[in-house]
């Protein structure tokens, strides 16, 4: 469903993938995992098209996207739930979802999405009118994947979404993740919680200093010494 | 020194009110500007001369009645603030020395557009006519119909551009790429179109005031100097970016500096203005409705 090739992308003189590839089926979680820094917002942000590759493809359901600038590449099929949420915060939640479902096919059946994602998250209902920016770090997160999945993707790409929430909250929204998953949402799922992530994931990636270093199932990496030390602290 | 009555001050704050209207209606769309694009359009003030300029010409060559002629002014000065953005600001949106390029660039379209009005129209002020003409009498004290006019027409069109922001698909894309221009992106807005839309809108509204203004003052190639200065000062006072606080501001502002004429006397309205805006920096620097920034 979605490829990427060997790509180099660079932020003004500084190189910060090299080589990169990766690929993602329907149907599947796929996690990126490594330290911070190694690459993965940098993956996720030229695949939405914020960043653009020096060098390689990046191919979605067959056509090359690497070209192409963020607002084309939601209409087709991909969501990109930023690192740090990238929310409205003078914009009300209602507003916020409404906004995720820009594109007009999308927006014509955005009430029925909204009613999903209320059902999904029953706290975005009751805080509906609330700005963005007053709601706690557990609730920006879910209206930031709500919203994300506002524009009916056909993959999610989440940046960290366990980052500075709560023990558990974390906890709620990785089983919200697995719950996506059930229903038939693709995701790619960057984190630095290896542990949780490989916990839901069936395939894995290990990013280090741009690039991908060792890739496999869920039960190799779990088993792989190297990723039992660097990042499972076992 | 004046005795002060309560005609005397009812007249002030319907004074204040009127002038406030005015005041909203140029400087929502500097802070619209200023919201969206973080730029300072030191030009805007010659959108407000244009549409002065429009109006006499739909009254005078054209024998347009005024209503037709302000609808005119407005969708001219809107494509042309179009064009301007698309042309002239767009292909530096994102280069290195954004922080000062735009307000260079304004400054010259200003000085171009203030001699080019010249060079056109000539030096010699115009005048048109007030719209209506007669008073209004309220509580003792009578007003005329053409300030009335102001005050519906700014008040009306600053509750429209109210409501397309805060209702309509493009008016919130536009609040969206205001908030978090690569969030807005994300979601599949361009916001680069939202850059021109609010730009073309933002110099609309200035030519509308200029149409309103006009038969008050004089029309001529500098008169935009004065509504410039003014909206910067309720923009700054009602927190930058701040469409809602730019509004709340320029109405206090209005009321002030009404009241301070009839107190102290009418040289000193316009230095009251930045006394004010002093004053009120140095209690809350973010302004009225301003938000912290955070860093």
């Amino acid at each position: 469903m979605l490829v990427v090739n060997n790509i180099d992308v660079y932020y003004g003189d500084a190189q910060a993938l090299r080589e990169l590839s990766l690929s993602v089926n329907e149907g599947e979680i796929v996690t990126i995992v490594g330290s911070n820094g190694a690459g993965k917002t940098t993956t996720l942000r030229t695949i939405s098209g914020m960043l653009h590759p020096k060098k390689g493809t990046i191919e979605f359901l067959g056509d090359r996207i690497e070209h192409l600038p963020p607002y084309k590449i939601v209409s087709k099929g991909i969501s990109h739930v930023p690192e740090g949420r990238g929310l409205f915060p003078q914009m009300t939640v209602l507003e916020n979802l409404k906004m995720g479902a820009y594109n007009t096919e999308a927006w014509k059946k955005k009430d029925e999405t909204i009613k999903w994602i209320e059902k999904l998250f029953p706290i975005l209902e009751e805080r509906k009118d609330q700005l963005a920016g007053t709601l706690s770090g557990g609730e920006q997160q879910m209206l930031a994947i709500g919203r994300g999945l506002m524009s009916l993707p056909k993959i999610l790409l989440l940046d960290e979404p366990s980052l500075g929430l709560a023990p558990i909250l974390v906890l709620k929204i990785f089983e919200t993740i697995e719950q996506l998953h059930k229903e038939g949402v693709t995701i790619l799922l960057v984190e630095q919680n290896a542990h949780r992530a490989l916990d839901i994931a069936r395939r894995g990636y290990v990013i280090e200093t741009g690039t991908i270093t060792l890739s496999g199932e869920r039960e190799e990496l779990l088993d792989n010494e190297y990723v039992k030390k660097a990042y499972l602290g076992r | 020194m004046v005795v002060i009555n309560s005609q005397l001050i009812l007249e002030a704050i319907l004074n204040g009110i009127i002038s406030g209207s005015f005041y909203a209606l140029v400087a929502s769309g500097v802070s619209l500007i200023w919201g969206t694009m973080h730029m300072v359009n030191f030009a805007h003030g010659e959108f407000y001369m244009i549409g002065g300029y429009i109006l006499f010409y739909s009254l005078t060559l054209w024998r347009l009645n005024p209503v037709l002629g302000i609808i005119l002014a407005a969708v001219i000065v809107f494509f042309l603030g179009i064009g301007i953005q698309r042309f002239l600001i767009h292909p530096m949106i994102g280069k290195p020395g954004w922080e000062h390029a735009p307000m260079i660039l304004t400054l010259g379209v200003s000085i171009f557009a203030q001699q080019a009005a010249m060079l056109v129209w000539g030096e010699r002020y115009k005048s048109i006519p007030y719209f209506a003409e007669g008073t209004i009498p309220i509580g003792g004290i009578s007003v005329a119909i053409q300030r009335f006019l102001i005050l519906a027409v700014c008040s009306s069109v600053i509750v429209v551009l109210w409501i397309v922001l805060k209702r309509t698909k493009i008016g919130m894309a536009i609040r969206a790429t205001s908030q978090n221009r690569d969030a807005a992106a994300l979601m599949g807005i361009n916001p680069f179109t939202m850059f021109t839309l609010a730009f073309g809108l933002s110099v609309s509204l200035a030519s509308i005031a200029g149409c309103m203004l006009a038969p008050l003052f004089l029309i001529n190639p500098w008169m935009g100097h004065g509504p410039l200065l003014k909206s910067f000062v309720v923009c700054i006072l009602g927190g930058l970016g701040s469409v809602e606080g730019a509004i709340l501001a320029s109405f206090l502002l209005g009321i002030f500096e009404s009241m301070g004429v009839i107190l102290i006397s009418s040289e000193w309205k316009d230095i009251l203005a930045f006394i004010i805006m002093l004053i009120i920096l140095y209690i809350r620097p973010q302004g009225l409705l301003g938000i912290k920034e955070r860093t």
